[in-house]
């Protein structure tokens, strides 16, 4: 008996943890699904996404801590000071400049191209408007670093790539600009119904200023291949100029950051680090009496405009009365300052620079580079008087013998404050020149005192997605600061 | 079937026909007379026999006149009787104190004879946690167990501590062992900062109260700890709650501890430079305050020869050594920390309890810095009948601890700011000047990533309340005397809510505009298992099984809600806030489990144990959720099994363990998903989605081990030697590998990886002198561990485990685990620098600098007894392993450090050659600039690798029992009372004037890097015990 009531008892134990085994399988499945995020989403909230992250990039670390200084823009204090030193010290920078390009614009941009391509999700539309957004995030991508994974960049989540070749620069440009050729003939015909009505950062969803938006990028690109691939070059500017472009203030392509503290620069200007401008961008305002001086510097504690030449040395820097120099002009420091991409008054001077190179016709390309100081001046609000003033004076037209290099130095001072942008601008056209540092108060880096041209590919690249990244640099060269990118021929 | 009954009986007939009769009796304990419960009482070459029950009691039928009862008992010698007629047999078992007979608590609360476990097990008693008694209880255990490596960061009171068991085995797991009360598994994550700074809300161990501890048991291998699956990984440390059942009657015992704290290490500071750069003073503002920008607000200015000068505040000033010469000695105070226990303890025949209650109050060396702690504890075992007794526990604590130091780079990190603060700053004039009348933090230096350590102290700080119960129902049935089922059910239930805030006016917060968090959440783990057991004797075999299954799950859940930019000054709730931000999140995890055990002895020298487990968890895709795992172990005792016993080798043991053990991961790693951004001002939706990508098909990782050792025992066991030697191997990781960032990613879930992990342990036991009034016990543990990195996912050649500046801890395919790189200098093919024309030296590659492992570690424990009193010590070694300072790099490039002395008139002339002659250096660089540039400029590590190798008095106890003969006629029954110090000091530390243990997080890899810690402290103080 004693037997069977063991029996009868282990029967029951047993059917007891079988019945455990059947409620729980069913318990694990409610516990798999993640409760903090969702599994599906419509593309707008991604392109949102992704465009605010592009904007965003304009203030990022290799804009404001090394191109900023590298255009001769300002100078940081502090520890930040360091790239204005032409080092390449900096591997955690690179590494997080490189990872920034993809993580923000391209991540979110990537896979609104792929739900916009997709059987139920699909939209011409708006992956056209995508496909203008990743050119802009890729370009300046491949503008900081050289060659860098295109093809199969970006495409950790939709392909599984996690160790993606790399493209040569010319390859992308080609590519890039293909993109935009075919974006722009949707939108010029495009419903705007099937954009995104309320999920646009930038032009709300109007289709015309898209058009010339992506236009404008594609005549920045096109000159950026100009001692590159001028026949390329030449031929995709004629496509651009039979096309809308941007021509005044209301046309460029801006955001205003609203959430958290807004606009970065409002957190460098009264906190870390403090940045004094350069004594290059005041004497060229105050020189050519351009009423952008008060916009782009404030005065420092005499009433003066005093600025910090960039480069010093440390034991130079310390005797430079670094902390009574003039502040970055409130216009471009506030928390609601505008982040620009891409404006009317650089695609001005796109144009000039376009007709003089390939028309030869200075005619219409001074007349060209006044439309772009005007609507610089415009775009920054200054007073109609002062605009008319300086488009009298001799700053404000080409006088015909250094045409290219008042287009260059325009540009640089129509590009503020996309320092970005206008580090590249310098590279590609040697305009306005950046003195090599010779004298003993400056440092000269690693670059001997010239400008440096791209930044590194960092450690961390370097062994994470090694076999690709070493063939990069056997293509294109050293991995220096001083190897000059593809376009990159003056 | 008929038939065979009927002989069966006839059998049973022919046997009675024997004369023979019933024999019961009692079981008690010598000496206490308390009853033993479970006696085995065998009649000798039979398979016929009883156990005692709750009473002692036990009867046994049909025992024949002359014939033998064998009473044994774990921990207590055997005794043989002879029946001779008797019917009732009453039995005092006398306890066995010798050697290796001792009771451990083993997996799943199982009592165990050691001698039968095939892995190695060490166990600690309540006395080495609770004298010299520490907040954290872990780190009670540093240096006293083999295989165990402890370290304690420097992170202000309530610290956590690293704790490792036998190295690291996952590159990206916790590497901690699991945590085990009275059998209820509870959480235990890692604490800390991150090197741009933070604080260390301490880890979930220091909330177990040491006066409550009854026991600690540390199940170093798999093998030990196989039977609590994946969780048991990196093995599990058991603590066993003190349950009031060892006391006769009704006690009341106290015990209070209280310890001073104070400051016992420091850097070593320079004294002879102030304030400046290139041996000048800065330059003076339109403010007429100097320039407090770097370089000028470092310490490379003149000589402090009592010039006149105009100092910080802009005042005329001398220029003169500071005549407090250590702002560390000047700042941090002596803190204490008190402990009052009081428990009421008892037992009858039907159970027993034990309440107890604890009050802790501390504060640290920051004076802001406190802790108050409480607990209440209740614990009861009764028995409703013969077959059915319930235990349950309920431990509620609640803890607050204000103003948990900032530790690294954060603004408020006051060990930063100290230790670069010019020479030539009195600490009294930064006390003095914290506001402006604008209401402006007045700072030494305009670098606005720093706070006036006096400004922080009253303006930014922290409360982290925790409130944390733990308990248990468990009721043990037995079902005659050979089948027995438990089930338990417990809990581990935190809630917390931590503030963290900062007044306006400092740039460092929120850039002058005051900012506030507070983190709300609660989690909880809930285990409840099953476990059914027969246990049977056949001749000489020993056979016990057990089915069990057990279902745990996790929950947390947390809140976090943030501000800046105050409306109103020193008002601290979210209201007060113009801009606010808020978050939350949700977890859970279930895993359900199946096992069974089976131990097999044999003749009381041959034991076999295994173990097979089956887990399924949520975390894991369906079609992988299910995984199993089972462990071998074997234990021969051959000293028994030969018969040998002389006193040379009185008793010798060779055991084996194999296991095989799984693990999951934690939830939500296998699904894509969008997270919704949180935004406040634009009108459109904004979704994100993380830098991790998920894996779809992930499964199990798995952990392979095994271990050979023997313990031996010598001269009646006064030399006790145990060896062990293990291998583990982990495959199939799950972690997060880094990716290139170039696929848009930061990192993928995958299974990859294998990570090699052995070593050996050896623990030797010496009792040198052994008389009545005078005993020696000395004691000597030995660890070395190495894990290699035998693989990483194909094509990766490295993953960061963590970085400082530019100096990381890293896992490299064929690299011991842990390896610390960095910057080296630019050398030639001979190792020598390559010095530029202006005297400096250059960067070079990146290179292997160091490793985070020891070479090896162990402890050095002594106990005297002369008469009542008695004196214990331990001193904990470590050999080898490296840290990256870069606490010492500030320190040397902000010309503060004592070592940058050197070459501050003359200059340094680097050794190496010249870059363009070939020839040796002779141009004499700038001592600034030289370490400007190597240590921040040119980020080279090399000089900042500092040697790990110490050894440190960790703990000091003279103890006094007061005799009976002077308690006789009191009520008390004993009383003891102890001086106690720990952290006194090192014997031996190669780095100098910086602790190897100050880290500022407990990760499996935060041993790697010290930057500007709060200072070392030793506490010393009293502890009495009184028994009523």
């Amino acid at each position: 008996m004693k037997n069977i009531n063991n029996i009868i008892k282990n029967t029951v134990v047993i059917a007891v943890i079988g019945m455990l085994f059947i409620s729980c399988e069913k318990h694990l499945e409610d516990l798999y699904d993640n409760p903090n995020a969702v599994t599906t989403i419509d593309d707008s909230a991604l392109f949102t996404k992704a465009v605010r992250s592009l904007f965003q990039g304009t203030t990022d670390n290799g804009s404001s801590h090394f191109a900023g200084m590298h255009a001769h823009y300002y100078v940081a204090g502090s520890t930040w000071r360091a790239p204005d030193q032409y080092g390449d010290g900096h591997d955690g920078d690179y590494n997080s400049i490189l990872n920034g390009g993809y993580s923000g614009t391209i991540r979110h941009i990537e896979e609104v191209l792929q739900l916009t391509t997709t059987e139920g999700t699909q939209n011409n539309v708006r992956n056209a408007m995508a496909n203008v957004i990743a050119v802009l995030g890729y370009a300046k991508i491949t503008d900081a670093f050289g060659d860098v994974p295109y093809t199969e960049g970006g495409k950790g989540k939709s392909e599984d790539i996690l160790q993606p070749k790399y493209d040569t620069q010319e390859s992308i440009y080609k590519d890039l600009i293909s993109r935009l050729t075919n974006s722009i003939s949707i939108l010029k015909s495009a419903d705007p119904a099937l954009g995104y009505p309320d999920s646009d950062p930038i032009f709300n969803n109007d289709l015309d200023k898209w058009v010339r938006f992506a236009n404008s990028v594609r005549l920045r690109l096109a000159m950026r291949l100009r001692f590159a691939d001028s026949a390329l070059s030449q031929s995709t500017v004629t496509q651009c100029l039979s096309n809308p472009l941007m021509e005044g203030p209301e046309h460029d392509a801006f955001m205003i950051e609203t959430e958290g503290t807004g606009n970065a620069w409002f957190t460098r200007r009264t906190g870390f680090p403090s940045i004094k401008m350069s004594t290059m961008l005041i004497d060229q305002l105050q020189g050519t009496a351009d009423p952008r001086l008060s916009v782009f510097v404030s005065e420092d504690g005499n009433g003066q405009y005093s600025g910090m030449v960039n480069g010093l040395t440390d034991v130079a820097f310390g005797g430079s009365d670094f902390a009574n120099k003039s502040d970055m002009g409130l216009a471009l420091s506030s928390s609601d300052s505008k982040l620009y991409m891409i404006t009317a008054a650089e695609t001005w001077l796109l144009r000039a620079e376009a007709v003089l190179a390939y028309d030869n016709d200075p005619v219409a390309a001074n007349a060209m580079f006044r439309m772009g100081i005007e609507t610089s001046l415009e775009q920054w609000e200054v007073d109609p008087a002062d605009i008319a003033t300086f488009l009298a004076s001799p700053a404000a037209s080409l006088a015909g013998i250094n045409d290219e290099e008042q287009i260059g130095t325009q540009m640089w001072l129509a590009l503020t404050p996309n320092y970005f942008e206008s580090w590249t601008h310098i590279r590609r056209t040697g305009y306005p020149a950046i003195p090599v540092r010779t004298a003993p108060e400056l440092h000269q880096g690693v670059t001997n005192g010239i400008m440096p041209s791209r930044f590194l590919y960092s450690s961390f690249e370097l062994g994470s997605n090694s076999a690709n990244a070493q063939e990069a640099i056997s293509r294109q060269g050293a991995n220096k600061i001083d190897t000059p990118v593809w376009w990159d021929k003056n | 079937m008929k038939k065979l009954f009927l002989i069966l009986v006839a059998i049973g007939f022919s046997i009675t026909t024997y004369a023979q009769q019933t024999v019961s009796g009692t079981v008690l304990e010598e000496g206490t007379d308390i009853p033993l419960l479970g006696v085995s009482v065998l009649v000798k070459g039979t398979s016929s026999g009883a156990s005692t029950d709750f009473d002692g009691n036990y009867s046994i039928s049909d025992v024949d006149n002359d014939a033998t009862l064998v009473f044994s008992y774990l921990g207590y010698k055997t005794q043989e009787v002879l029946v001779a007629g008797q019917s009732t047999i009453n039995v005092s078992l006398e306890t066995d104190a010798q050697g290796l007979d001792e009771v451990v608590v083993t997996a799943l609360n199982i009592q165990r004879d050691k001698e039968s476990l095939g892995y190695s097990i060490s166990q600690v008693s309540s006395e080495e946690v609770n004298v010299a008694r520490e907040n954290n209880v872990m780190n009670s255990l540093s240096g006293k167990v083999s295989g165990l490596q402890i370290t304690q960061s420097n992170t202000g009171v309530d610290g956590s501590s690293r704790v490792l068991l036998r190295g690291i085995t996952t590159i990206s797991g916790s590497n901690r062992p699991l945590v085990v009360v009275d059998g209820i598994p509870i959480s235990n994550g890692s604490g800390g900062a991150g090197g741009g700074g933070g604080i260390d809300r301490g880890d979930a161990l220091s909330d177990i109260n040491p006066d409550d501890v009854a026991s600690i048991s540390v199940l170093k291998g798999a093998g030990a700890a196989a039977a609590y699956g994946s969780l048991g990984m990196n093995g599990v440390i058991l603590v066993t709650t003190k349950s009031g059942a060892k006391k006769d009657g009704v006690g009341i015992s106290l015990n209070s501890s209280f310890s001073f704290t104070d400051v016992a290490l420091t850097p070593d500071f320079q004294n002879e430079y102030g304030s400046g750069a290139f041996g000048d003073f800065a330059p003076i503002n339109a403010d007429g305050r100097p320039v407090l920008d770097y370089p000028f607000s470092w310490s490379w200015g003149p000589k402090m020869e009592g010039q006149t000068y105009t100092n910080w505040l802009g005042q005329q000033d001398t220029f003169s050594p500071n005549p407090k010469k250590n702002p560390y000695k000047e700042f941090y105070q002596t803190g204490f920390t008190m402990s009052n226990t009081v428990a009421f303890e008892g037992r009858s025949d039907k159970g027993s309890f034990r309440l107890a209650i604890t009050d802790e109050d501390g504060q640290g060396i920051v004076r802001n810095n406190t802790l108050a702690k409480q607990t209440f504890s209740i614990r009861g075992t009764t028995k409703l009948s013969d077959k059915f007794s319930v235990d349950g526990k309920m431990t509620y604590l609640t803890s607050k601890v204000r103003n948990r130091p900032q530790l690294a780079e954060g603004s408020g990190n006051t060990a930063l700011q100290l230790s670069l603060m010019p020479r030539d700053i009195r600490l009294e004039d930064v006390a003095n000047n914290t506001i402006n009348a604008s209401g402006e933090e007045i700072k030494w230096n305009l670098d606005n990533t720093f706070n006036n350590p006096y400004w922080a102290l009253e303006n930014a700080g922290n409360l982290d309340e925790k409130d944390r119960f733990q308990g248990f129902l468990s009721a043990n049935w037995d079902l005659g005397s050979k089948f027995n089922i438990t089930a338990k059910s417990g809990m581990d239930y935190i809630v917390y809510d931590f503030t963290n805030w900062g007044a306006t006016g400092a740039r460092a917060i929120s850039n002058g505009l005051g900012s506030y968090s507070h983190d709300s959440g609660k989690s909880r783990i809930w285990n409840s298992d099953i476990l059914a057991t027969y246990s049977t004797n056949i001749s000489d075999f020993k056979i016990t099984t057990s089915v069990g299954s057990t279902y745990r799950n996790e929950f947390n859940s947390s809140r976090n809600i943030w501000g800046n930019d105050a409306k109103v000054d020193d008002f601290y709730r979210i209201s007060n806030y113009k801009n606010s931000f808020s978050n939350e999140n949700v977890s859970k995890k279930g895993i359900y489990s199946f096992y069974a055990l089976g131990q097999f002895s044999y003749g009381g020298y041959l034991y076999f144990d295994a173990t097979i487990r089956n887990d399924n968890s949520s975390a894991l895709p369906k079609a992988n959720n299910s995984y199993w795992y089972h462990s071998e172990n074997m234990s021969v005792l051959f000293s028994k099994m030969l018969g040998i016993s002389s006193n040379i080798l009185s008793q010798g043991k060779l055991r084996g363990s194999f296991a095989k053990v799984g693990n999951d991961t934690s939830p939500y790693r296998t699904q894509a998903v969008y997270n919704v951004d949180q935004t406040v001002t634009l009108p459109y939706t904004v979704a994100s989605i993380s830098g991790s990508l998920p894996s779809f098909d992930l499964k199990p990782e798995t952990s392979e081990s095994w271990e050979v050792g023997a313990d031996l025992g010598f001269l009646n066991n006064r030399i006790q030697l145990d060896f062990t030697y293990y291998e583990t191997n982990t495959t199939d990781q799950i972690m997060a590998v880094p990716i290139s960032g170039t696929t848009a990613y930061s990192s993928k879930v995958i299974n990859a990886g294998k990570i090699q992990n052995k070593g050996y342990e050896a623990q030797l036991n010496l009792v040198p002198i052994d008389s009545d009034d005078f005993t020696w016990d000395l004691g000597l543990n030995f660890t070395k561990s190495n894990s290699k990195v035998i693989s990483l996912n194909e094509g990766l050649e490295r993953i960061s485990l963590g970085s400082l500046w530019t100096a990381s801890v890293e896992a490299r395919p064929g690299q011991e685990f842990g390896t610390i790189y960095g910057n080296d200098f630019l050398r030639d093919n001979f190792g020598r620098k390559i010095i530029g024309n202006d005297g400096l030296a250059k960067r070079g590659d990146r290179i292997a600098l160091g490793n985070i492992n020891p070479d090896w570690y162990g402890g050095i424990s002594s106990k005297f007894r002369y008469k009542n009193i008695s004196l214990s010590s331990l001193i904990s070694i470590q050999q080898g392993g490296e840290y990256y300072s870069y606490g010492r790099g500030y320190r040397m490039f902000f010309g503060t450090d004592e070592r940058s002395l050197v070459g501050r008139e003359s200059g340094i002339v680097e050794n190496g050659i010249n870059e363009f002659t070939g020839f040796e250096n002779d141009v004499a660089a700038s001592a600034f600039l030289k370490q400007f540039t190597d240590i921040f400029a040119n980020e080279v590590a090399t000089d900042l690798i500092m040697d790990a190798s110490n050894v440190k008095l960790r703990e000091v106890a003279l103890t006094y029992d007061f005799p009976q003969t002077m308690l006789r006629g009191s009520f008390i029954q004993s009383a003891s009372l102890s001086a106690v110090g720990r952290n006194l000091f090192f014997l031996y530390n190669a780095a100098g004037d910086i602790d190897p243990e100050a880290t500022y997080s407990s990760g499996p890899t935060s041993t790697a890097f010290e930057h500007s810690s709060l200072p070392s402290t030793r506490s010393y103080g009293v502890n009495l015990k009184i028994n009523f």
